[in-house]
């Protein structure tokens, strides 16, 4: 498999290669064209109680589609639903990372991908909801953002602190704990806006330029409120 | 060379190096990607080396060696590999690891019983709702520390009498602390340091907060006739605080969040949920349940402390006859014929006793309340 980032930036769009067989694992709704050789398989990641309760506690989409090259090599173009950058991390087998439930756009098959729950509090006031996906395994990881992507090098026991709603992945071998912003707290509790997360080295943590929530909270104003 | 674990140091990858592990008798050999496996140096030696629990989850084995930008810190997390080293070490390396290991067991235990709390909780959430949730909030309230409630009560009163006129001594305060002292004399293993201000201002009431901080408006004290009929009230403000009706009311608004966080000991998580209804302590109204229990415990203080109970009933009777508009405390503690009839009830079971009467005077007290309105017969 190999994949390639076309137009880097705000909209950018993924061209992966597959061999003859190879497989994808793909946020539904990600494809955005392919060759014909390529098919879409349904799979439930984690089994149905698993892509169940995960769609119960985070809201998140019910399935990965596996897109399959059953008919010969092929390519298969992927891009997210929001606006912003998208990177490709090459998994060694090693480092393990935990992802916000809408970083992940795609993952090659050696890819292993788990839905983790979190600590009740952490899930209750991270606002990532109560589970995170855990992806280890080999191969290229592809996430998105919104907004620019921007990483952050942890070397041991260094410490940086970084909005919630801006979090996109994060390495295993980083610790963190949720903590409450210094202000502006009260409001925002049920959005999980105002928390921080306060990571501990040694790792990397992706994080994105944007706030999803906020830009939301934006747009509402202009939306002219029916009677 | 198949790597095993990662490496990570000063100059070394933000994502760690990827390098092979060994546990030999004396210590762990370290080698780094194509190295011959004959020339990655003597082992590092066991007692060079500390050792601790890693990573999001605690799961993985963090050895740490050497000092300042030489400094190496690896992670372990290939089971087979964590099972070699804990075998190998002497045993005064690897005892906080247990200790540690017993810890993250024990965090992982607890998470589990959270979840399944949780869980348990949603699935008892209907349950919950048709019983009635009173159980349950009693049982979460039981478990907050009286120092958590006292922090919250102590901040929304600080806040409130910032914005107040706040009688500071004359015989009006003298008077209140006499009634608090004598009330506070009677509850054995009192938890709570009761704090009571006189605040100027006509409205007709008095409030307790959680953790016993108490509120007396001069609008009341004019109303009243005697000290008894004061003496009333704050018995019965200051059993809402001994019962913790407050909390249980703020369990109750913030719903089964709170329970969770509660029953888990999630410190964290209370202060916020706890802060976000601080701002609505002021306003919170206790159920009927909470104010008959007020009520008849109130009634019992009183009698413990000999202070006439009758003094409650006639200030509310006489109240309800007056305008009722504008008698705050009424709104809240409305005298229905039921609740007259309960509290005549409640007093005539107590046994006949001497009351004995306060020090002050209480014309004198009222005296110097001044006056924006004259004491009504
Ligand atoms: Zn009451």
């Amino acid at each position: 498999m190999k994949s390639e980032i076309l137009y880097p930036g705000a909209f950018p769009m993924v061209r992966v290669e597959l061999a003859a067989g190879e497989t994808i694992k793909a946020e539904s709704g990600a494809m955005v064209a392919s060759s014909p050789t390529v098919d879409i398989e349904s799979k439930m990641e984690g089994g149905f109680l698993g892509a169940l309760s995960r769609k119960l506690l985070s809201g998140e989409k019910f399935f990965f589609q596996t897109l399959r090259a059953s008919r010969g090599p092929g390519e298969v173009l992927l891009a997210p639903t929001v606006p912003g950058e998208i990177v490709i991390l090459e998994l060694d087998g090693l480092n393990e990372y935990m992802v916000q439930k809408d970083g992940f756009l795609a993952g090659a098959e050696s890819v292993k991908i788990e839905s983790q729950m979190q600590s009740f509090s952490r899930g209750l006031l991270g606002g990532e909801g109560f589970f995170i996906l855990k992806i280890s395994g080999t191969g290229a990881l592809i996430l998105n953002s919104f907004g620019a992507i921007h990483r952050i090098d942890l070397k041991p026991d260094q410490e940086y602190i970084v909005d919630n709603s801006h979090l996109v992945a994060w390495s295993a071998t980083t610790s963190y704990n949720i903590e409450r912003a210094a202000s502006g707290w009260v409001a925002s509790f049920t959005s999980g806006e105002g928390f921080v997360c306060r990571f501990r080295g040694p790792g990397v943590a992706y994080i994105q330029s944007r706030n999803p929530g906020s830009f939301g909270a934006w747009i509402r104003q202009f939306i002219p409120v029916s009677e | 060379m198949n790597s095993n674990a990662l490496c990570f140091g000063e100059d070394l990858p933000a994502t760690g190096m990827p390098c092979h592990v060994e546990v030999s008798a004396v210590g762990l050999m370290v080698r780094f990607g194509d190295v011959a496996p004959d020339s990655g140096g003597p082992p590092v030696p066991f007692d060079a080396l500390a050792v601790f629990a890693g990573g999001l989850n605690h799961d993985q084995l963090v050895v740490r060696w050497g000092n300042g930008s030489d400094a190496r810190t690896v992670y372990l997390k290939d089971p087979a590999l964590i099972r070699a080293f804990r075998a190998a070490a002497p045993p005064d390396l690897t005892r906080d690891l247990e200790a540690t290991a017993a810890k993250v067991r024990q965090a992982r235990m607890r998470q589990r019983t959270v979840w399944a709390v949780a869980a348990g909780a949603a699935g008892a959430l209907a349950l919950v709702l048709w019983l009635g949730s009173d159980l349950v909030v009693a049982f979460a309230v039981d478990r907050i520390p009286p120092a958590w409630e006292q922090k919250l009560g102590e901040a929304a009163y600080r806040d409130f009498l910032l914005q107040q006129s706040v009688v500071r001594e004359g015989p009006a305060v003298t008077a209140v602390h006499d009634i608090v002292q004598r009330l506070s004399e009677k509850i054995p293993d009192n938890p709570y340091t009761f704090e009571v201000a006189v605040v100027k201002s006509d409205v007709v009431n008095a409030f307790a907060l959680p953790g016993g901080y108490v509120v007396v408006f001069t609008g009341l004290m004019k109303k009243a006739e005697s000290g008894e009929e004061v003496a009333g009230v704050l018995s019965h403000e200051l059993n809402h605080v001994l019962q913790r009706h407050g909390l249980e009311r703020i369990v109750k608004q913030l719903g089964l969040a709170a329970v969770v966080t509660i029953v888990l000991g999630d410190q964290q998580g209370l202060i916020g949920l706890m802060k976000q209804v601080g701002v609505e302590l002021l306003t919170l109204k206790f159920g009927r349940e909470q104010e008959t229990e007020a009520d008849v415990t109130g009634l019992r203080l009183l009698h413990r402390a000999k202070i006439d109970p009758a003094g409650m009933i006639r200030f509310f009777d006489r109240l309800s006859e007056q305008d009722k508009e504008r008698v705050e405390i009424l709104s809240t503690h409305p005298m229905s014929e039921s609740r007259a009839a309960r509290l005549k009830e409640e007093v005539a079971a107590l046994p006949k006793q001497m009351p004995e009467p306060f020090e002050f005077d209480w014309k004198t007290v009222q005296g110097a309340l001044g006056g924006s309105e004259s004491v009504r017969p």
